[in-house]
């Protein structure tokens, strides 16, 4: 009986040395470069932890923001057209308090220009930070509780470890080529390539006519177009553009803001005149709250790139209804370098009456 | 509470465990009467505002058993009172589970605009099973009686109250009456930290690890044939190691107290049959619906159709009894229908000749895993659209993506794969014998001693280091 305890102790106190023994592993290794940058560090597509690490351990002048609509640019096109030292942050899915939070955390940490594509549906739904359990504020701020989740973590033991095997010489070339196609999180070797589409990518195949109307059949079908609206709600969405985007710009008026309506398919607005409405209506009027208030900003750029029709009606642009091939990437850098589409402060709502004039006459293309 | 969370594995469960031996240096029915407390507390701490509905469902299911075992009552009286016993339980159940899904019904076909907004009690199928047993072995004559502390403990019995195993009353109550269970045992307790720290492992790094790719087939809005079948496989695996790991800790916690638990799992996807696979699946659910609902309908003893019928009936009310929902009637009416298929097969081929035995059985694995696999898109889709969508991407090889991510998702998946056919069971690794109560008897004797237990430290590191902030089991919906 007494050698049994004397077994429990000694599995319980080796199950406390394994706990530690990771946690240091975790700490050696870093791989999202918390601690110190290294210029043989992996990355992960998973932005809302790799950020906490890009925006300590990369040099930046320019974060850039978005949701999925700004996900496969590349940092070096950036730079190029843009003649700045960018850092993409941008976040699949991501609503205006948890961008505002990020953007901050790179300011504080030396962005002095920013580069924000800005969706109206960001604005739907902002829950709190503070509790948001897709975003570790601990995390971003370096508290004793992010730190602690980061180094006693399972996950990032695992991470750790593949990354200790790929640095013996070896292995190294075999696993950095292998590690796209394995389950491992911190597998991308250039932070370029964080979200990136590969060079080589078939946009004909994933950006095309079909699938734009496919997509615009999908959710005007009269069992899911009451989708389309789903928590819009004009007040709220306001106000949360008041609190997260407004409150941001006016916090830092050192910075530079450069903020865009991202070119969605014509059939974005479409579906919403066809299917509901008021929807509509919401997404319309909060914009034109939205180019009012940022156009009175001294520090703020706005740009609306949701009327240009060369591109938004040409439907083999798009992937769904509002996702753009990496070729309208490109265009969008260069309107931003241009500055052609700028909102006029005297005329804020002037693109938003084109558009509003397109979306009415537009007709479906027959199949 | 959740097993998997540092709450209850650093504060909760010492001290419980601590209480629970002292007391019973001093008495034998103190540590009964803390260990029921501790449960509620533990429902309570997760759910507090349905512990009323429990402490009623426990007087009165206690109450109705009481008058079938003491008081003397005729053959109509006893009816009458277990029909009171059952349908009240039945009516409770209804009311917060499937309120609102008949009134989702009566609106489709009426018209109408009812809405039903009745939150569900968690554990309340689970409790409200083990309780109607009761009543019905009661009935039976088959029940001596308990004291109210021993009855109470048995249905809020913490290692089970949220989602199973669904306990026996004659397994149970004869555990918490006995003395020794009250005096610690090491090695009870080890083999308890053992069993607890492979459950751990199975849900906070096996099925949280692959749930993510599940999101493939699930949250798509067209998946490709690739990504669907990869989406349902990791559900497959997922929802295997998620559930078999809450019993593991289960009856890993329970060890602890020197309770055994029954098993609930015995590695369901090596099954070789789908009459195999319900022998090995949520083991206890199987018995309970066989011995209450499919025998007392007539089983197989009234002819081959009347047997089919009672298999459909038992199993699509089974499906009930997991959601209310045409996806769980569907999923139910499918292990029927698979059931019936098995059975009427076993009826034409009786034998199979020795030298195509190995064939058959390994083919006979392969078709029972794929259809294990097809009834679950119904069991995780959020409906049936939903459901049908997944399984024509699966049916559809034309639409194949297979790039970097469906690779690495693939590769995740073929480790669990290994997993679950290759590797041995948690009973088996740990020599866990429920009807015998003993376990872990390799270990006592010393074989492989040292690799055992630095083996589990780093299992049991790698479950606490796996540990997000809320991570519930998939169980605890039903």
């Amino acid at each position: 009986m007494r050698g049994a305890f004397t077994y429990l102790r000694r599995l319980l106190l080796a199950s406390i040395v394994c706990v530690l023994g990771a946690a240091a592993l975790t700490y050696a290794v870093d791989p999202l470069q918390l601690f110190r940058s290294s210029p043989r560090a992996f990355y992960s597509d998973d932005t809302r932890v790799q950020n906490a690490g890009l925006i300590r351990s990369q040099p930046f002048d320019t974060a850039f923001m978005g949701t999925s609509l700004a996900i496969h640019f590349r940092q070096s096109d950036i730079d190029r057209a843009l003649d700045v030292h960018s850092l993409k942050l941008a976040m699949t899915g991501s609503n205006s308090r948890q961008q505002a939070f990020v953007l901050e955390r790179a300011i504080a940490h030396g962005a002095k220009r920013v580069i924000w594509e800005m969706d109206d549906f960001i604005f739907v739904d902002a829950a709190d930070i503070e509790t948001d359990p897709y975003l570790s504020v601990d995390l971003y701020r370096g508290t004793a509780k992010g730190i602690a989740s980061y180094l006693f973590s399972a996950a990032m033991a695992k991470e750790s470890l593949f990354t200790l095997l790929r640095s013996v010489p070896p292995l190294r070339q075999p696993l950095t080529r292998a590690a796209p196609y394995l389950p491992v999180k911190f597998a991308l070797s250039d932070v370029d390539d964080i979200y990136a589409l590969p060079r080589d990518f078939d946009i004909a195949r994933d950006y095309n006519a079909t699938k734009t109307l496919a997509s615009f059949a999908y959710i005007t079908a009269p069992s899911r177009s009451r989708f389309l609206g789903e928590s819009y709600g004009f007040e709220a969405m306001v106000r949360h553009f008041e609190q997260d985007a407004v409150g941001l710009i006016a916090r830092h008026p050192e910075v530079t803001f450069d903020i865009y309506f991202p070119p969605y398919s014509i059939l974005q607005f479409v579906a919403m005149r066809d299917a509901s409405p008021d929807t509509l209506k919401i997404v319309t009027d909060l914009t034109a709250v939205i180019a009012q208030r940022l156009t009175q900003l001294p520090n703020v750029r706005l740009h609306d790139f949701r009327g240009i029709k060369a591109v938004t009606h040409d439907l083999n642009n798009y992937g769904d209804v509002i996702h753009h091939s990496p070729v309208v990437d490109a265009m969008v850098l260069k309107w931003l370098a241009g500055g052609e589409y700028r909102v006029d402060p005297k005329t804020p709502t002037a693109s938003l009456e084109q558009l509003k004039a397109q979306v009415e006459v537009y007709r479906l293309p027959k199949p | 509470m959740l097993f998997n969370s540092y709450p209850f594995i650093l504060l909760f469960l010492p001290i419980v465990l601590a209480g629970y031996f002292w007391l019973g240096r001093h008495s034998n029915l103190t540590p009964v009467i803390w260990l029921a407390l501790a449960s509620l507390a533990f429902y309570a701490i997760g759910s507090w505002q349905f512990s009323g509905l429990l402490l009623l469902s426990i007087a009165f299911n206690y109450g109705v058993g009481h008058l079938l075992i003491v008081a003397k009552l005729g053959a109509s009286q006893r009816k009458a009172v277990l029909a009171l016993g059952v349908a009240g339980d039945l009516l409770v159940l209804g009311i917060f589970k499937y309120a609102g899904f008949v009134t989702e019904n009566l609106n489709a076909l009426f018209g109408t605009h009812a809405a039903v907004h009745i939150l569900l009690p968690v554990g309340i199928s689970f409790y409200t099973f083990t309780q109607i047993a009761f009543l019905v072995d009661a009935w039976r004559g088959r029940v001596a009686a308990y004291a109210l502390p021993h009855y109470a403990l048995f249905v809020t019995y913490f290692p089970h109250l949220i989602a199973g195993p669904i306990l026996h009353h004659k397994d149970m109550i004869p555990q918490f009456e006995r003395e020794e269970t009250k005096r610690p045992d090491g090695h009870l307790m080890l083999c308890g930290v053992i069993i607890f720290a492979i459950g751990l492992f199975k849900k906070t790094c096996l099925a949280d690890g692959i749930q993510p790719l599940v999101a493939l087939a699930f949250e798509a809005r067209s998946p490709s044939f690739d990504q669907a079948w990869c989406g349902a496989l990791a559900y497959t695996f997922q929802l295997y190691f998620d559930f078999s790991g809450y019993s593991d800790m289960a009856i890993g916690i329970s060890l602890m107290f020197g309770i055994f638990l029954p098993v609930n799992f015995n590695s369901p996807y090596k099954a070789t049959s789908i009459v195999d696979f319900w022998r090995r699946w949520h083991m206890t659910l199987s018995q309970f619906l066989r011995d209450y609902l499919y025998i007392p309908l007539g089983g197989n003893r009234r002819g081959r159709v009347l047997r089919y019928v009672n298999l459909m009936i038992t199993m699509l009310l089974g499906g009930l009894w997991h959601g209310a929902a045409w996806t769980f009637v569907v999923w139910g009416a499918l292990h029927g229908a698979y059931l019936c298929v098995n059975h009427a097969f076993n009826a034409l081929v009786p034998g199979v000749p020795g030298v195509l035995a190995q064939p058959v059985r390994i083919a006979g694995a392969v078709l029972t895993f794929l259809a294990v696999v097809v009834a679950w898109v119904f069991f995780r889709a959020a409906s049936m659209e939903w459901a049908l969508r997944v399984l024509h991407a699966m049916a559809d090889p034309s639409n194949i993506v297979f790039d970097r991510e469906e690779i690495a998702a693939l590769v995740l998946i073929a480790v669990y794969a290994a997993l679950v056919w290759l590797a041995p069971n948690t009973q088996a690794l740990m020599g866990y014998d429920h009807d015998n109560r003993r376990v872990g008897e390799a270990l006592r004797a010393g074989r492989m001693r040292p690799l055992v237990l630095y083996g589990t430290s780093l299992v049991l590191a790698f479950g606490l280091l796996g540990i997000q902030s809320h991570s519930e089991f998939i169980y605890f919906r039903f």
